[in-house]
């Protein structure tokens, strides 16, 4: 009986040990995760966060061009790689299923979901040094209303979310009107003005007083509202930015940081790259370029016949004849391909800058709001700068009477839009802020055959309500019933 | 708690240096042959069973001595011993040990009595054992005869079709790859569906670790109340694998050999040049027609003619290579095994050691497995006993890079291999139009993925039988597994043409505790008492470090470590993980008269990976059984000798998701601020604190009956198991800022039936046993958090839809009904935007005039409807046959690995895929057949086209031994000696439609989270035959 007494003491003895290290065992503590209990402390946590910021765009960007630009006139989809959805929206035959426009949903709501944590949190920190704090929150903001400029000019009107929600505030929170976005996007804007820095007191890719005032602009434009407009396009002088005297020389890896950007996301080639670069190159690669492509869209008739001899912008954003790296000596054939973004780089992961923002934009926007404000005059002479510097010299440009009535200007405004911002996502949002979307994309011109010289035509049905694209037909399932509308149309 | 794995490490350490040396002192010590030997009495004789049946493989042993044999396949024995009066003990599973007094030599015949007792099968269960009979769940059990003789990398193979329930398939065929065992169906979305494996009683192990020649027997607890005792991790069910231990008598030696060779069951309708060539045109006229061109422009050689649809000459004037038949190859495939065991009263041992190697079918892949194990008991004292457990693995695998498709969709004008050893690609011979995928060869070739994982399974433990029926066992366990992954690629195995490569090393260590006191008594003569009370403490710790090459820096093709490359900071780091879990367990088993039986059981299992008001998750299961043939009106009925029925309730638990998953996380994203690679960091999940257990309940009812002097044994089991609070990422308001978060909610049910039935046919001098297995399984989904249905649409639109009343992942698209035949048609028929003559015809179903998501159906889904199993075993004389035969019958596969046979970027093509298709007007094909072209998989990747049939009937196995006669053996001085020739998959017969090359495979793996899309088959590797030959020895 003695020995079981030992016995049955040990057992006591074991169970108490081990149940001490219940908690060890229930509650460890994560040596590789930071949570949001312990983030967002810091100065330094600040800056990582508002860099956080910056990734969501970095990562949305490349694809953009699937809901901005494969349904206009400028692009069509090639048969050599499918994405989902993407077939419908280059045929105008979208629903509110469609995976392309769920994900840009969910995507910029998450860019905003992290620009709202920097500034739930800007007052946690207590070692900013000097106006670092400012910059934090201009940096936010400016972001914030570049993903509230997005969705609006895609849905319209969405949920105007300015604050870290609960799930159950978001289910109920409904679609403010295209108006109250577009004071939110000017609000921010404005205070992001007041607080950012120049460009040459920040890092390159971060956001700059520059480009906030030129977004601002833009928004203005996007509002016709042309005095406003007028009052930040006219500060831009105080930039010191400037259109590159070579149309070329914007599209090179040596030349990114240039006196046109207003505001580009950055990119490393190989380790933090862009898929853009690749997404246009034909299958089989392109010499000097990458040794293979994706070829996921190809550039259509529509916007390549409207290139003029001379206009130095045509080589550069479209190659047409093509020769085959495996077969370099071979004479080179007709396959169009977008080039603007073709430079040398990793399959995939390509180093080249995109641009959010360039000076030829304001002076465009500048142009098109003097014509408003009623000085052609003027109007003329800021769309003359991008044209003589799209053709090295001043033999194309535009006379008075070429803009006489503002029908003819628009036309003329959206032509040159068109050339200089090919595959720079413009061309959609111009054809549908001036209302000539059911004009001008009632057909497409796509696959021009160089022997025959005829395109492939194909005939569209495009509609008024098509401006806006379907709300994401899984996030009204998700929101209390009734809560988020749907756009007409769909 | 690291203290305790310290001294548990060495431990370790010294017990295997002390078994080294004590083997090594064994073979020293072994005593000279000497001259003045003892005089010996030489005793022989044969052994019988009750009825006069010879008696194989029983213990002969003189009393009080390790001298001892065992009798031959004709029950024949001889021993010498001693020149004393003695006593020889005849013992052998399933009979009374007899002993028998002897005083001089001669011939001792002996006839043992059946052990009633132990002849009935005991079933090992969570914590302890049951005999069969007063097992009150469902519970399958198999035992090891000829499992190990299955040439099969993997243990799991050797399961397939054998058990009800119990569907384990093959999903990827490749050496190596763990197949998915799935028991009842899938209940789970985000948190898994794997059963758990116990091995020797250590919860969490993995069926690739186990070497089947040391498998005593497998138990399957099917049912939520067997398995609630394993509560927290058991709602995919439970496997319990028992290994062999040694058994008292002098050292039994077994050698198990095989050798073999295994080929791929391949197709055999590729086309060759001149039809290829013909087929290429057909497909570049029919593209051209589409966008107006006419076709009866030349197609080569004509500048009106642009160049995408073209065909080039070179297509007819160079090679015709199938690549199918370049990339695979007849593969060999070996085991080789030993093992020892025995031991006397007090120390028992068992130790084997096995390698494996396994060629796959497809070139440059393998399978290489070294094993050994060593299960050590010990008798210290009446009340204390020992167990020691260790079982090192090392295995390693060359894993092929890509899937079939781009190994055999290759264009067969290209040559294998240049004369200089360099590898052409399509593009070499043709710069357009055909694909810029690199040379299949070169793919094989060029590119290493290597994988190697150590692994040990360790345990001991001390056992106290306190007092009569009290015993008192505690046990530490250790689980160390070492995985390190390494890859490269060489310039010319890449599609673009550069380098890359990374590698990995994770290790995780899995340090467990468990005690159990249990008690076992019968009352009265009537009331059996069997009680348990256990603590389980269990921890996990895993590191990661993983890196990987800057795309390109490669130095050279020569060099594949990393060192000969740029690190990439952005995928180049260390992590670490862990987790815990305690639990406390009981078990309460009551019989009264061994006629009505009762089973409860509790389990309270605290997990660190919950949030802190949630960590403890309890689950209670309770089961009755009533033995009716041990009713008085029923003990003597000539027709009945067994009938029992049982009914079980069961909750059990599953916690498998991220180690902190409840937490809101913040990780690292990059971005470039002045061109400089920076972390930023960003909040990437929305925190749970109130994540809690997902919970499985279920009802089991089953009836077991036994006929015709138990010839015929019959089990039918009827479930109902509804998995609740799913672990389960529910969709939320993207405003959020995500799109899901992970939450308990949802409800998945799966109710099925199951029939078994065990038949001794033939009993006489040829023996015929059968026994059957069917399942249904009914998968549906009952709740998703609100929403009526999620689903997930791949890049050419075929969706898999979670809606409600249906089951899980069923595939969601458009039905096709015929094919539009010409511009007409396309006009007056409802169709999806753009559709041109080729294309499909969809029906309208809400006859709305036109095709849009509104007319999507479910179109079937990935799981079979119904599971058939039958093996046959037949023995005759000396030879012995056993016949594996499954059938699985209704799963769909969405075979997408057929567009890349019809002339998808003028590769290989299938003349079954492309002769009756519709090419013009002109020629329609068989009016079901779509145009199917890269550029229409816009127009019919989101259908029915591509679904196939995945039934199929499949001989699994068939072994044929012989047994070598005992005189022959004993001269050879062998105990047994069997010869066998075992082959895999020699019938396997697919729905005649099916064009994959494996209908149980698919690519895109099983159910795990909502964007899964299981049954897409981009090409799973070929099921293999195999046959080979082996030995059984024993000495």
């Amino acid at each position: 009986m003695k020995i079981n007494q030992l016995y049955s003491g040990f057992l006591l003895a074991l169970t108490l040990a081990l149940s001490s290290c219940h908690d060890s065992l229930l509650n460890p503590t994560p040596e590789s995760v930071l949570t949001s209990t312990n983030y967002y402390k810091t100065a330094k946590d600040m800056d990582l966060a508002v860099l956080g910021i910056y990734n969501r765009l970095q990562s949305r960007k490349p694809g953009d061009y699937l809901l901005m630009e494969v349904p206009g006139d400028n692009l069509y989809m090639s048969a050599n790689t499918s994405v989902a959805g993407a077939p419908e929206i280059d045929l105008l035959a979208l629903n509110s299923d469609n995976p392309i426009v769920a994900d840009f949903w969910e995507n910029t709501y998450n860019g905003i979901f992290r620009a709202n944590s920097v500034l739930a949190n800007i007052e946690t920190p207590t070692d900013y040094r000097g106006t670092q704090k400012d910059q934090f929150i201009g940096e936010a903001k400016f972001m914030r209303a570049l993903f509230y400029f997005d969705l609006v000019r895609i849905f319209g009107g969405v949920p105007k979310v300015t604050s870290l929600l609960s799930i159950d505030a978001a289910s109920t929170l409904p679609r403010a009107s295209e108006e109250e976005i577009y004071a939110l996007i000017v609000d921010d804007l404005k205070d992001a003005i007041a607080k950012l820095p120049v460009q040459s007191a920040m890092a390159r890719g971060r956001a700059s007083k520059g480009a906030a005032t030129g977004l601002l602009a833009k928004a203005y434009v996007y509002r016709k509202d042309w005095a406003n407009a007028k009052t930040y396009l006219d500060q831009m002088a105080t930039f010191n930015y400037s259109l590159l005297p070579n149309f070329a020389s914007l599209w090179t890896l040596e030349n990114e940081d240039n006196a046109e950007v207003l505001f580009a996301v950055k990119y490393i080639d190989g380790t933090n790259g862009q898929n853009l670069s690749t997404a246009f190159i034909p299958n089989a690669g392109a010499i000097n370029i990458v040794n293979r492509g994706a070829e996921v869209a190809l550039p259509s008739w529509s916007l390549m016949k409207n290139y003029v001899e001379g206009d130095t912008r045509y080589a550069s954003t479209v190659t047409q004849f093509w020769v085959p790296p495996t077969k370099p000596t071979d004479p080179p054939i007709w396959y169009p391909f977008v080039s603007k973004y073709a430079v040398k780089h990793t399959f995939e992961s390509s180093g080249l800058d995109l641009p959010v923002m360039r000076y030829a934009d304001v002076l465009l926007l500048k142009a098109e709001t003097l014509y408003e404000l009623n000085q052609p005059e003027a109007a003329l002479t800021e769309l003359n700068k991008v044209r003589a510097r799209a053709f090295g010299n001043t033999t194309h440009n535009y006379k008075l009477t070429d803009i006489a009535s503002r029908d003819a200007f628009v036309d003329k405004l959206l032509l040159e839009r068109q050339l200089e911002f090919a595959y720079e996502n413009e061309r959609w949002f111009d054809l549908t802020r001036t209302g000539k979307l059911t004009t001008v994309m009632t057909k497409e011109e796509r696959l021009f055959n160089y022997s025959t010289k005829t395109p492939v035509t194909v005939q569209l049905n495009p509609k008024a309500y098509m401006k806006a694209f379907p709300v994401p037909q899984r996030q009204i399932n998700q929101s209390a019933p009734g809560i988020l509308t749907q756009n007409e149309g769909y | 708690m690291k203290t305790v794995m310290h001294t548990c490490q060495r431990l370790l350490c010294v017990l295997v240096l002390l078994g080294c040396c004590s083997a090594l002192s064994w073979g020293a010590a072994s005593p000279p042959v000497r001259n003045n030997r003892l005089l010996e009495w030489q005793i022989s004789g044969k052994v019988t069973s009750e009825k006069g049946e010879t008696l194989p493989g029983v213990t002969v042993i003189l009393k009080g001595s390790s001298l001892g044999t065992s009798t031959d396949a004709t029950g024949n024995y001889f021993l010498k011993v001693p020149e004393t009066a003695g006593t020889l003990v005849f013992s052998s599973v399933g009979t009374v040990t007899k002993e028998v007094p002897f005083s001089g030599a001669g011939v001792i015949n002996v006839a043992l009595n059946d052990d009633a007792k132990a002849l009935e099968e005991v079933v090992v269960v969570g914590y302890g054992t049951v005999k069969k009979s007063s097992v009150t769940a469902a519970v399958s059990k198999i035992e090891n005869k000829i499992l190990n003789e299955i040439p099969a990398g993997r243990a799991e193979t050797a399961l397939v079709g054998r058990l009800a329930g119990v569907n384990v398939s093959q999903t990827r065929s490749s050496p190596g790859s763990a197949p998915l065992i799935r028991i009842r169906g899938a209940g789970s979305i985000d948190a898994g569906n794997e059963p758990l494996v116990v091995i020797d009683g250590f919860p969490g192990g993995s069926l690739g670790q186990i070497n089947m020649n040391d498998v005593e027997s497998i138990e399957v607890l099917k049912d939520a109340s067997s398995s609630a005792i394993y509560g927290s991790r058991a709602a995919g069910g439970v496997i319990i694998v028992t290994t062999k231990r040694g058994k008292t008598g002098k050292p039994r030696f077994n050698f198990n050999a095989y050798y073999g060779f295994s080929k791929a069951r391949l197709h055999n309708d590729w086309l060759s040049t001149e039809d290829y060539y013909n087929y290429a045109v057909k497909y570049q006229n029919r593209e051209y027609s589409w966008i107006g061109g006419d076709a009866s422009i030349p197609v080569w050689g004509d500048a009106r003619r642009p160049a995408q649809y073209q065909v080039s000459d070179t297509v007819r004037r160079s090679a015709s290579t199938i690549w199918q038949n370049e990339v695979t190859q007849v593969a060999p495939i070996q085991s080789y095994n030993l093992s020892i065991g025995g031991g006397n009263d007090n120390v028992k041992y068992y130790v084997s050691g096995v390698v494996l190697t396994e060629q796959g079918t497809v070139k440059n892949t393998d399978y290489n497995q070294y094993g050994v194990r060593a299960n050590l008991d010990v008798k210290v004292s009446p009340v204390v006993s020992l167990g020691f457990l260790l079982n090192p693995t090392y295995a390693t695998r060359r894993i092929a890079p890509t899937d079939m498709v781009s190994l055999v969709k290759y264009p067969n004008f290209v040559a294998e291999q240049r004369p200089d050893g360099t590898y052409p690609k399509a593009r070499d011979y043709w710069g357009q139009n055909v694909t810029s995928q690199a040379n299949p060869m070169a793919i094989l070739d060029g590119t290493f993925i290597n994988a190697y994982s150590l692994n040990n399974v360790g345990e001991l433990f001390v056992a106290l039988d306190l007092m009569e029926g009290l015993r008192f066992k505690s046990s530490v366990g250790t689980n160390i597994s070492y995985n390190t992954n390494e890859r490269f690629q060489a310039s010319y195995a890449t599609n673009n043409g550069i380098t890359n490569g990374s590698a990995s090393d994770s290790r995780s260590i899995n340090l467990i505790n468990e005690n159990v006191l249990s008690y076992n008594k019968t009352f009265g003569g009537v009331h059996d008492f069997s009680g348990l009370l256990g603590a389980s403490y269990q921890r996990n710790t895993s590191r990661n470090a993983y890196m990987a090459a800057v795309a390109g820096s490669y130095n050279n093709d020569i060099i594949h470590t990393l060192n000969n490359a740029i690190i990439d900071p952005a995928s180049t780091a260390t992590t670490k993980s862990e987790w815990g879990l305690i639990s406390y367990f009981s078990r309460v088993n009551y019989g009264y008269k061994e006629k009505y039986l009762l089973s409860a059981s509790v389990r309270a299992d605290g997990s660190s990976r919950f949030g802190p008001a949630n960590k403890w998750g309890y689950f209670p299961s309770a089961s009755v059984a009533w033995r009716v043939s041990q009713e008085e009106f029923l003990k003597n009925s000539p027709a009945i000798n067994e009938l029992k029925l049982r009914a079980s309730y069961g909750a059990t638990g599953n916690f498998n998701i991220g180690d902190f998953d409840y937490l809101g996380r913040i990780s690292s994203v990059f971005y470039a601020p002045n061109g400089v690679l920076t972390k930023g960091q960003v909040q990437s999940s929305f925190g749970n604190n109130n994540l809690s257990w997902e919970k499985t309940r279920g009802y089991d009812f089953g009836v077991e009956l036994g006929i015709l002097k138990n010839r015929l044994n019959i089990t039918v089991d009827y479930y109902d198991k509804r998995t609740t609070d799913l672990l389960y990422n529910v969709s939320i308001p993207a405003i959020t800022g995500f799109t899901s978060s992970i939450s308990n909610v949802g409800d998945i049910r799966n109710k099925g039936i199951e029939f078994e039935i065990q038949s001794k046919n033939l009993t006489g001098g040829l023996k015929w046993q059968t026994s059957f297995n069917l399942a249904r399984n009914r998968n549906k989904v009952v709740d998703l958090g609100g929403v009526q249905e999620r689903i997930t649409t791949d890049t050419y639109g075929m969706s898999w839809i979670l809606r409600l009343g249906e089951p899980m992942f069923s595939y969601y698209g458009y039905k096709a009904i015929g094919v539009l035949q010409n511009a007409e048609q396309v006009k007056s028929t409802p169709v999806l935007v753009g559709s041109k003559p080729g294309n499909p015809i969809y029906e309208d179903i809400n006859k709305d005039g036109k095709i849009d998501s509104q007319d999507k159906v479910i179109l079937g889904n990935f799981q079979p409807k119904l599971f058939l199993g039958m093996v046959n075993t037949f023995s005759w004389k000396a030879f012995d046959l056993s016949l594996a035969m499954q059938a699985s019958l209704g799963a769909k596969i969405y075979n997408f690995e057929n567009q890349f046979y019809q002339g998808n970027t003028l590769g290989a093509m299938r003349r079954s895929l492309v002769e009756n298709q519709w090419w013009s007007e002109q020629e329609p094909g068989d009016g079901k057949t779509p145009a199917s072209a890269l550029s229409q998989l816009n127009f019919q990747g989101a259908s029915d086209v591509y679904i196939e049939d995945g039934s199929f009937l499949a001989v699994r196995n068939i072994n044929l031994g012989y047994t070598l006669p005992g005189v022959l053996v004993q001269k050879l001085r062998l105990g047994s000696c069997r010869v066998y020739a075992s082959a895999n998959n020699l019938v396997f017969v697919t729905s005649k439609s099916f064009h994959g090359y494996n209908p149980e495979g698919y690519t895109s793996g099983e159910i795990a989270g909502v964007g899964s899309r299981p049954g897409y088959n981009s090409g799973s590797e070929p099921v293999n035959r195999v046959v080979t030959f082996g030995l059984n020895l024993s000495f």
